[in-house]
């Protein structure tokens, strides 16, 4: 099995899986702050996604989509948080 | 060879980043689901990254895939504590079979400080005195009485400043407040006097109190 059959045949839909069920729990909740984590659980694995596509399609140009992403998903939770506490 | 180390770190992080997904879905309270998040997923992102960093073999590549595995190792323990504090005094529930809640009464939710940070304080400008936080053991010769029953500053001339019960506090508390085990009263007073506090809670119900 080649690498990117490795990536594009288990990597990526394990990790379609686990997106799922990340999304659950945004949906269920039961708290503001449960569905904040998720968020930033699904901003990690769609950066882990990126980089195992970049590999996969032998693109190194794509790892900057996943940079961007993970100062994004940063911000994104310390917004959440900042506005959480304030709100008390 | 590359291609061998890269596939490896990849089956790491793909199996690092499902365990994520199953943590946050299946863990008990937002607590532990963070861990999931933060500590799991981390991991297993920054292996894949490594796997990017090895199979491409640039420099200019492996620079950046290694520079996004600093930056989230930084920033998601400091994501993670800003929203678990925040969490915290939102009121976000722990699991009921939570063993210790050491920041329980210890945080003001006026100011959002920790409260042990201001007893020093106090102490310094009180020359003499001391802050002591007790807690009322479950067999307790004072439990079930009230606070005028007890007499704590005609018998042990202390101070009693407030009564933290759960997650409230009652400052200032007047006599008719009863005290019940696991209360936690904190005190001020002369140290050796808070000395015979702690003994007199720690004496049980069936012994004799002595007499002022």
């Amino acid at each position: 099995m080649s690498l990117p059959d490795l990536i594009l045949l288990v990597a990526l839909p394990l990790l379609s899986l686990t997106m799922m069920l990340a999304f659950v729990r945004l949906v269920r909740g039961p708290s503001l702050p449960d569905r904040v984590i998720a968020l930033d659980l699904i901003g990690t694995l769609g950066m882990g996604m990126i980089a195992l596509y970049a590999i996969a399609r032998n693109q190194p140009a794509l790892l900057d989509v996943a940079i961007v992403l993970a100062l994004l998903s940063f911000l994104g939770t310390i917004a959440f948080a900042r506005y959480l506490e304030r709100r008390v | 060879m590359r291609e061998l180390v890269s596939a490896i770190l990849i089956l790491i992080g793909t199996v690092f980043m499902s365990l994520s997904g199953l943590g946050i879905l299946r863990m008990p309270d937002l607590y532990t689901r963070m861990s999931a998040t933060t500590k799991v997923a981390t991991l297993g992102v920054g292996s894949v990254l490594l796997a990017v960093a090895v199979y491409f073999g640039e420099l200019g590549v492996a620079t950046r895939a290694l520079a996004t595995v600093a930056f989230v190792l930084l920033t998601a323990p400091v994501a993670a504590h800003m929203i678990g504090r925040a969490s915290y005094f939102v009121g976000v529930p722990l699991w009921e079979q939570t063993a210790i809640d050491e920041l329980r009464g210890h945080y003001d939710l006026r100011t959002h400080e920790l409260e042990s940070v201001c007893f020093p304080e106090l102490e310094l400008r009180l020359p003499g005195m001391q802050v002591g936080r007790f807690r009322i053991p479950e067999q307790s010769a004072v439990a079930g009485k009230t606070l005028a029953e007890i007499e704590l500053r005609q018998r042990y001339s202390v101070t009693l400043l407030a009564v933290c019960r759960g997650s409230h506090l009652l400052s200032n508390p007047d006599g008719d407040v009863r005290l019940f085990p696991g209360d936690e009263l904190i005190l001020i007073g002369p140290p050796e006097r808070l000395e015979e506090v702690s003994e007199a809670f720690r004496r049980s119900g069936d012994e004799q109190t002595p007499a002022g």
